[in-house]
């Protein structure tokens, strides 16, 4: 058994659901998504106990999927996320079902699952066309689930401006793979980097491919200047699946970037220095843009989707940072490192959202005025995790964002890290607008908030890895440092 | 004599086109009508790059298989895009772009 019958399982079970639910319209949602949800928990397991090296792989596999340890790495990622968001829309159904047709939430549990096969799937991608039909398979995908509650006009509203922008981005994408291909001659990652090391190959075909081919994935990952769907979209989608977009969308489409970048910026490569470039300014753009507009917003889930943008924009500016030593990390494994710890608090924020929706409150800050009154738990996991965004030190986000800074320092790129500091102040405003808003006890209401114990365990579990993660990162960092000195090894 | 000029010119041109469209047209549904044309456009330079890139005197058939993946995948983006669309015409009896302009902030 390999790595890959995981992901194959995965999109079987997504498909076996939507037929249960198709064929035993009686069924309860609650058997769905412990069904969804013990499937990805046990596909979680499969992957840290099978054989995960490429000699694994049936041979006629082994040219466009690859096994290292950001694969792998990126595959547990996927699967957590998932489960998060299962449990969350779970969390959730009673709010969500008064906007769905029939009040019926069968392809919540069952589309997360294909996602996560496609996401599983472009961690391993080794070529071009690979991560393409992987990526269309998320997309195609998050265009269903954000226009899910159909009944909501703003939901409907997010997905059509989601599929408009994401078909775009597809269109902008493959013509860029083109022309990589009419420069290179080649798909697969190893090729292209060789193609473009050799001085022959034309330098302005191949950095016309290659800024179309990060333009495409600019979309994905919300880089500005191609970031304006993203506070919409984030407002009209449900909130497990507005989460599932900041964190599993966005990790996907940057672990395509760390791969489309180290070809594109390998020794000797032809068009590296545009390329770095390119990515320096969109990587400080992306900070500014996403952090000050941050600061006027009123809706939460807004500024939680700013808050993305600017966060895109620090792993954008870590993949410009190559070689950087010091951490004895490689450009990937930093932004691997940085997702790895926005994932606890991204998701600890919009459950904390979620949870808010599902008493009956709106998302907006004055929605959260007083909440340490009435909820003193909730309000005390929000404030770690705005904390956390903001970088607040001994909290997960901060040693983030030091990789980033320090990397930046390293190599001398003091342009872009001072709109990152900019950026980061900016943010420390407008979290700690939020979490003083929580703490506010004049003139509020006082009626107390239930949340369930499941909630509260998962919202503690989240807010421990965020203080543990920035106490210690020590054993995180060795995850990801392991794989690279055996692959320098070989 | 037709070279490989001449289909990246009139990729390039398709291509083009739908740019515009997508930018500049208001109905939703002429909108996806140039989103496909701009995936028409990076089939033809895949098709064309593909003829000329000679590998043992065949074409090499990588980009003739992404081609193929291109409508499929583009054929599946349809279904699901206009199933939206026609959601969205059922709630608002509209498909021009100014409908949809509720979230703001």
């Amino acid at each position: 058994m390999s790595v890959f019958t995981i992901e194959a399982g995965l999109a079987l079970l997504g498909l076996v659901l939507l037929l249960v639910e198709a064929f035993k319209p009686d069924i309860s949602r609650r058997t769905l998504g412990l069904t969804a949800i013990a499937g990805t928990a046990l596909a979680f397991v499969l992957l840290l106990v099978v054989r995960h090296d490429t000699a694994s792989l049936p041979s006629f596999m082994q040219p466009w999927h690859q096994l290292d340890t950001l694969a792998l790495f990126y595959k547990g990622f996927a699967l957590v996320i998932t489960l998060l968001v299962l449990w969350l829309t779970l969390e959730c159904a009673p709010y969500l079902t008064r906007f769905t047709v029939d009040g019926k939430l069968a392809e919540m549990f069952s589309l997360p699952l294909i996602v996560c096969s496609g996401m599983m799937w472009m961690a391993s991608a080794r070529d071009l066309v690979t991560v393409f039909v992987a990526l269309e398979l998320v997309t195609v995908s998050f265009y269903v689930l954000v226009a899910f509650a159909r009944k909501s006009a703003l939901s409907l509203e997010a997905g059509v401006k989601y599929l408009i922008l994401g078909a775009l981005s597809t269109g902008i994408l493959v013509y860029g793979i083109a022309w990589i291909y009419g420069a290179t001659g080649t798909m697969s990652f190893e090729g292209i980097a060789k193609a473009l090391a050799n001085p022959a190959t034309s330098k302005p075909t191949a950095l016309f491919g290659a800024a179309l081919i990060l333009c495409g994935l600019g979309f994905k990952v919300a880089a500005a200047p191609f970031h304006m769907w993203v506070p919409d979209v984030y407002q009209g989608a449900p909130t497990p699946v507005t989460a599932f977009l900041s964190v599993g969308s966005k990790a996907a489409g940057f672990v395509v970037l760390t791969r489309a970048l180290d070809a594109f910026l390998a020794t000797g490569s032809v068009i590296s220095t545009e390329i770095q470039a390119f990515l320096l300014v969109i990587g400080s753009l992306t900070v500014l843009l996403g952090s000050l507009p941050a600061m006027f917003q009123t809706s939460v889930k807004r500024l939680l989707a700013y808050s993305s943008i600017s966060h895109a924009g620090y792993l954008l500016l870590a993949l410009a940072c190559r070689e950087t030593a010091r951490f004895d990390l490689s450009s990937g494994g930093i932004v691997a490192f940085y997702l790895a710890t926005y994932l606890p608090m991204t998701v600890l924020g919009f459950l904390g959202l979620g949870l808010m929706r599902a008493n009956g409150l709106g998302e907006d800050i004055k929605d959260f005025t007083g909440l340490a009154k009435r909820n003193p738990t909730l309000a005390l996991f929000m404030t770690v995790s705005f904390a956390s965004l903001a970088g607040l030190p001994l909290t997960a986000g901060f040693i983030g964002k030091l990789f980033v800074f320090l990397g930046l320092a390293d190599h001398g790129y003091w342009g872009a890290l001072s709109c990152a500091v900019i950026a980061a102040a900016a943010g420390f405003y407008y979290y700690f607008k939020t979490i003083l808003a929580m703490y506010t006890t004049e003139g509020v209401e006082t009626t107390a908030l239930t949340i369930s114990t499941a909630s509260k365990a998962v919202a503690g579990v989240l807010a421990v890895i965020i203080l543990i993660l920035g106490v210690y990162p020590k054993p995180l960092q060795k995850v990801l440092t392991s794989g690279e000195a055996a692959a320098v090894a070989k | 004599m037709i070279t490989l000029g001449h289909y990246l010119v009139v990729s390039g041109m398709l291509f083009a086109l739908g740019l515009a469209g997508v930018i500049a047209r208001r109905n939703i549904l002429i909108v996806y009508m140039c989103l496909e044309m701009m995936l028409s456009a990076a089939n033809l330079a895949l098709v064309g790059f593909s003829r000329f890139h000679l590998v043992n005197g065949l074409p090499d058939y990588t980009a003739q298989s992404l081609v193929f993946f291109t409508i499929t995948v583009a054929a599946a983006e349809v279904a699901v895009g206009l199933a939206i669309i026609v959601a969205l015409f059922r709630t608002k009896q509209s498909v021009d772009a100014e409908s949809v302009t509720k979230l703001q902030g």
